[in-house]
């Protein structure tokens, strides 16, 4: 028992503990979520009241467009990813598979913006997405076309970076055996790489599903229109915003948007981890 | 299957869908060159040449992969990087936002002043009898009418108007008026001066109702000056975007408009000290907030890992548990710890039993954006440790063991030396992440606090690039210039962080 005691017991204590703190914060918004008093208070560790008011609130209110943004958010989200991996994939086989001039050069470069924070090159986007609006409004600032061509092409460097990762990762030997058939490289891609590739890049969509849903700056600075938001900027002015801290309608609203993720991220685990080491993936 | 991707319908396919998007680029070009954005319809015709040369031509297989990515790679990574080294040459602020043509023509709309008596008319717009754009002018007070365009003036006698009960004429015989919607959907009928006596004019400034005004400013473009024709004051090109008085260079006519400064914005950050502190400050404070926070989150995930690091009841649900505050969206995490840390219905006041305003002291608040960060950051490194921690071999703890090396020496001698080598990319690549987390910092405490009655744009909790934020996009002056000044130096600065890094854990090699 001592011998026990003392192999398991601070591993046990400690990891309680980071628990503990862990979902503190987690438990506090799903209590408050069934509040009406509408703010982050602990008044006691067990719930007192039980009022749907906050879920109500969302889905009712005429000021709280909170499916619309749900909406916004699913489509943005969506079509960045679906777009981004489309696009990504076919430049990561060709930087993976094939010989060119300049590759040593694309890769390092690529790997160079990367480090380049997209927030700083945020005004100059800013600038040239409101002179696009200035001839097409409808892709420019304020559009939401406008911010799908920003996230996407925002994206391109670091995702032909993952998926390129990715792709070295997939053993090369059947795209050579379908070289020698006398496959083309288009051939080669379409009919032997994108099958054998296809798991992994859902993997990689869904990650840039999650990496676009969780997007705040930019869609902030983009969007106005209270209609067009996306659910973070939306659900963030509940608390900073024309509502004066709506905490409650915040925490409901917080944990119906968070769930999908959740999910999304604690059954791909596996391979977000590998991905971690391969290079960061989440912000 | 393979007949998809050779022959006819993959030909004719290819040809529909390039045919499509050359189109829409070229509409999109055709309307960037007609406003005059020639830089982004130049890009427009680049990418349609681009596109067509690499699919019709057998040039380049390995192009045909990636002419997409590289088109939207140059478009909005590449662009807006060598956009912001051309910003930061210039003086691009509030004030200075316009184009020098557009610029001259503000100064001269503002440059304008009432006559002596501020006289008003009542008046319709609408066009004369040969459609010239033209105003039925009620001057109520001294009982005349007149109808003005741009170079004639004619009286009009009232017995030929009709008048309504307010003395206003509203029509007159061979003067057709334009409807008040047709006006506010076209501003240009308020930018036409109307001719009245001597060097006034008469200028609409609302619905119905215009203002005498004579043009005190005029503009020589041969000079390029400004010229005060009333006072005689000449306004010269200071080259810094602005026409400033003769002999007095603080006195400027605005707005100014966008200028090459060259390298003032970079070398105001190093003289002034206006400037120059503040950058200092929140450059510290950036260091030592993502040191901080890699140190703590790698000891917490390292911690964690070792204390799972075997089988043992519960793993599973702790391994569950603990991923969760990495699953959540980080946005949603911050705004909630901003809110628990609220002084007055925050929930760790609540426990604490105290009354700490968290956010409006500099190190409460600098002591809860490295807890928030803690918070998100631990999962990570735990997650990290374990993979690794598996992978040192276990024959070297093993050994040691059988050397007689007591665990704690193991860990010290072995396993951490071990970890960190293979780690310290990640570790390196954790810092230079943190030095640019802008979410949590803009999110959790906006930068604050900061004195900003003082004019301070720097807050306590600011790092460079929420600073950088402020700067660009903050409340009342903005400075474009100044702010990518600031995003290129921390560029240089991560990307060498990042080199370093790289070539220390060798992974260039690995290139080719």
């Amino acid at each position: 028992m001592s011998k026990w005691l003392k192999e398991n017991l601070w591993r046990h204590a400690f990891a309680t503990a980071m628990c503990l703190f862990s979902l503190f914060p987690l438990y506090l918004v799903v209590l408050s979520s069934f509040k009406s008093s509408g703010s982050l208070q602990l008044d006691s560790f067990v719930p007192k009241e039980l009022s749907w008011a906050n879920y109500k609130m969302l889905f009712s209110s005429p000021k709280i467009p909170f499916l619309s943004w749900v909406k916004n958010s699913l489509i943005i989200s969506s079509v960045v990813a679906i777009s981004s991996v489309v696009v990504g994939a076919a430049s990561a086989f060709a930087f993976s598979r094939l010989k060119f001039k300049g590759k040593k050069f694309g890769i390092q470069l690529l790997l160079l913006v990367q480090m380049f924070p997209a927030v700083l090159a945020l005004s100059a986007v800013y600038v040239i997405m409101e002179r696009v609006y200035s001839f097409a409004p409808s892709i420019g600032l304020g559009s939401q076309t406008g911010l799908i061509l920003v996230y996407l092409g925002g994206s391109m460097g670091v995702n032909i970076w993952l998926l390129k990762g990715f792709v070295d990762s997939i053993p090369a030997e059947l795209d050579e055996a379908a070289k020698i058939d006398g496959a083309s490289p288009v051939q080669t891609y379409w009919l032997i790489f994108i099958p054998l590739a296809t798991p992994i890049l859902a993997v990689v969509c869904l990650l840039s599903f999650i990496g676009t849903f969780n997007e705040f700056i930019v869609a902030r600075l983009f969007l106005v229109e209270m209609q067009g938001r996306t659910v973070a900027v939306g659900l963030q002015q509940f608390i900073g915003g024309q509502y004066a801290s709506n905490w409650g309608a915040f925490a409901a609203g917080s944990i119906l948007a968070s769930i999908p993720i959740v999910i999304i991220f604690l059954s791909l685990q596996k391979y977000i981890v590998n991905g971690l080491t391969a290079g960061s993936v989440k912000g | 299957m393979s007949s998809i991707f050779r022959g006819k319908f993959a030909v004719s396919l290819k040809i529909v869908i390039l045919a499509v998007v050359t189109a829409i680029l070229s509409l999109l070009a055709q309307s960037a060159f007609a406003t005059g954005e020639s830089a982004i319809g130049a890009f427009l015709v680049f990418a349609i040449a681009a596109l067509n040369f690499t699919y019709f031509t057998k040039f380049s297989i390995p192009l045909k992969f990636f002419i997409p990515g590289i088109l939207f790679f140059i478009a909005f990574v590449i662009a807006p990087i060598i956009f912001t080294v051309v910003m930061s040459v210039f003086n691009y602020q509030t004030g200075n936002y316009i184009s020098k043509p557009a610029s001259i023509e503000q100064v001269l709309i503002l440059g304008v002043e009432p006559d002596a008596n501020q006289t008003t008319f009542d008046l319709v717009s609408g066009k004369d009898s040969s459609g010239n754009f033209a105003v039925l002018v009620s001057d109520i007070a001294n009982k005349r009418f007149f109808i003005s365009t741009q170079d004639s003036i004619t009286d009009i006698n009232a017995s030929k108007l009709t008048i309504n009960e307010y003395g206003v004429a509203t029509t007159a015989p061979g003067f057709t008026a334009i409807s008040d919607s047709e006006l506010a959907a076209n501003d240009a009928y308020s930018k036409i001066l109307y001719k009245y006596q001597d060097s006034y004019y008469i200028k609409i400034e609302g619905q119905g109702v215009g203002a005498v005004f004579r043009q005190k400013i005029t503009y020589d473009a041969k000079s390029d000056t400004m010229k005060n024709i009333i006072t005689g004051e000449t306004y010269i090109n200071n080259g810094k975007g602005n026409f400033a008085l003769e002999g007095s260079p603080e006195t400027v006519l605005t707005p100014g408009w966008r200028t090459p400064i060259w390298f003032e914005n970079y070398t105001k950050l190093v003289t002034d000290s206006r400037f120059r502190t503040p950058l200092i400050k929140v450059f510290i404070w950036t260091v030592v907030f993502a040191g901080l926070t890699v140190l703590s989150t790698f000891s917490f995930g390292l911690l964690l890992a070792l204390a799972l690091n075997r089988r043992m009841r519960g793993r599973r649900i702790y391994r569950s548990i603990l991923i969760l505050p990495y699953a959540m969206p980080s946005i949603m995490s911050i705004l909630i710890w901003g809110g628990m840390f609220d002084s007055e219905f925050g929930a760790i006041n609540n426990i604490l039993h105290t009354h700490i305003a968290w956010f409006s002291s500099a190190t409460f608040a600098r002591a809860a954006v490295l807890l928030v960060n803690l918070w998100l950051g631990f999962p990570y490194f735990y997650l990290i440790c374990s993979g690794s921690l598996q992978a040192i071999p276990s024959e070297l703890l093993e050994a040691a063991a059988i050397d007689g090396a007591n665990p704690r020496q193991i860990f010290r001698r072995i396993t951490l030396p071990l970890l960190l080598q293979i780690l310290s990319p990640l570790l390196i690549a954790s810092f230079a992440y943190n030095f640019n987390n802008f979410n949590l910092i803009y999110l959790l405490t906006g930068g604050g606090p900061r004195n900003s009655l003082d004019g301070e744009v720097a807050g306590a909790t600011d790092i460079l690039i929420s600073y950088t934020y402020q700067i660009a996009f903050g409340r009342g002056m903005n400075d474009f210039g100044l702010a990518s000044a600031i995003s290129v130096i921390i560029f240089l600065l991560v990307a060498s962080i990042s080199f370093y890094g790289l070539r220390k854990s060798k992974v260039m090699e690995t290139f080719g």
